[in-house]
């Protein structure tokens, strides 16, 4: 017999019900959140990145594909490894399916890794993705959005993640980061670390830090 | 030249770090709820509960295939359907990636639909899913989970997401699903071959299982906007400069858009 609490239905119903409040204060604290996000200020991006993909090199605003909004996935997935990271890998089958619906509300959704293009193409064809990955391989885009860190600066251990709250202890981190596009312009509107991310996997993580086998994420290697 | 607030980086990190702590808070509230939902007491399954799957005639520990957790998605596909929730299916798209991660970590997951399961099988092929689709036909699983309601009791007012309903009226207004107006409901009941009243005959849900020692536990259910977190397109509209910004039923099937975007190089 199970050690767990086991009721009637009709104790279960008073038992869940109590717990429904709980949940409908969260979903409305989460909608506030939501809101604040949309209102913080955005940031000019005056750099020019230039991304290796498909068609060439890109530039952050050819990443929209026509539309005005671009959600970019730092996709941790170094020139030396084998593999791409196992949480990046487990991002991409959580969002291959929706894609084409936030491509009709006027968004795309673009990986971006710092191995070269060829590397991703075979991992891509690996596991049968398709959505668009491109490499920025040569550009500062991973140093300037805090995914990836300066040897030098991990070797004088100033290193650190998610505004500061973390130190990094490996060259690359995942994240998050949203663009807008608006007459030409390229604005940062918002990006996210750690487990701000792992928000956006439905139903949350369950365990953290994970306790898979593999030991969480490639910053080891 | 954008309307929006502009700032300098410095500007930016500023309001930056003062959301971050609010986040940094909801993900807390997030684990004390999970811990929460993981504590509510069980309720032992005694009915045979019967469903037809690709492998035939399925009690519901069939549905565990091996597993001890089982996450069963309360997919509106109704018998009158001609295909299934446009809803339900954008939630399907986000979850067709991840069961295979899930079975193997103990956890099956499952959709189940009154629809005939000849009916299932044929939408799921439509929509290039794997994931194992069960269907309930006129057995009671659908109704002792409150996701399915009779004619009566939609015209009485039925229990859905621990409330009792309003009796239904036929301009709409009242239930769950009407009570922003028949308008969206019938767009989208017009999606699936039905009407109003068809149409929110089924309803949206969650349930999760335990299998202990052969015997069967309810564990948790959910409805309405209890699935609003494991909707994957909203959390990323979410963390989109203009976020949800809709008016109305804007989704589709993921093969209606007129310009199927599939982030495709």
């Amino acid at each position: 017999m199970t050690d767990h609490q086991i009721v009637s239905h009709g104790d279960w119903v008073a038992a869940r019900e109590r717990f429904l409040a709980k949940e409908k204060e969260f979903t409305r604290l989460r909608e506030e959140l939501s809101r604040e996000r949309c209102e913080l200020p955005w940031e000019c991006v005056k750099k020019e990145y230039v991304f290796e993909g498909e068609n060439g090199g890109e530039t952050l605003a050819h990443l929209f594909g026509g539309r005005s909004q671009l959600i970019v996935y730092h996709l941790m997935y170094e020139a030396d490894w084998n593999i791409g990271c196992e949480s990046g890998s487990f991002w991409a089958d959580n969002v291959k399916g929706i894609i084409p619906h936030l491509n009709e509300r006027d968004m795309s959704l673009v990986a971006i890794s710092r191995a070269p293009l060829e590397e991703l193409r075979a991992q891509a064809k690996h596991f049968g993705w398709t959505f668009k990955w491109v490499s920025c391989v040569g550009n500062d885009f991973n140093l300037d959005f805090n995914v990836w860190l300066a040897p030098e600066t991990l070797a004088r251990g100033e290193a650190a993640y998610n505004y500061g709250s973390k130190k990094f202890t490996g060259p690359s981190r995942p994240g998050i980061s949203a663009f807008f596009k608006d007459a030409g312009q390229v604005f940062h509107t918002h990006s996210t670390y750690a487990r701000g991310r792992l928000d956006l996997l439905p139903g949350g993580v369950g365990e953290w830090p994970p306790t898979a086998k593999t030991p969480f994420c490639c910053a080891s290697r | 030249m954008t309307d929006h607030k502009t700032g300098t980086r410095e500007e930016w990190l500023a309001a930056r770090l003062e959301l971050l702590d609010a986040e940094k808070e909801l993900t807390r509230r997030s684990d004390e709820l999970a811990r929460r939902r993981q504590e509510l007491p069980w309720v032992r399954i005694d009915k045979a509960y019967r469903f037809e799957t690709d492998k035939g005639t399925a009690f519901l520990a069939d549905l565990f295939g091996g597993r001890s957790q089982l996450l069963i998605y309360h997919f509106m596909f109704g018998p009158e359907y001609t295909a299934g929730c446009p809803s339900c299916s954008t939630i399907a798209d986000g979850f067709d990636g991840f069961t295979v991660h899930l079975a193997n970590h103990d956890v099956a997951l499952s959709a189940v639909s009154p629809a005939p399961l000849a009916t299932l099988q044929a939408y799921k092929r439509r929509m290039g899913w794997r994931f194992p689709w069960a269907s309930s036909l006129d057995g009671d699983f659908n109704f002792d989970f409150n996701v399915s309601l009779t004619e009566e009791q939609q015209r009485e007012g039925g229990e859905y997401n621990y409330r009792r309903e309003a009796p239904w009226k036929v301009r709409g207004i009242g239930d769950s699903l009407t009570k922003r107006g028949e308008g969206p409901v019938a767009e989208i009941a017009a999606m699936t071959g039905t009407d109003t009243a068809t149409y929110t005959r089924q309803r949206p849900g969650m349930s999760s299982f335990v299998l202990e020692n052969g015997v069967i536990y309810h564990a948790y259910s959910t409805y309405a906007r209890g699935l609003d977190g494991l909707w994957g397109m909203y959390q990323w509209l979410d963390r989109a400069p203009k976020g949800r910004n809709e008016k109305g039923i804007w989704w589709r099937r993921h093969d209606e858009y007129a310009n199927p975007g599939t982030g495709a190089r």
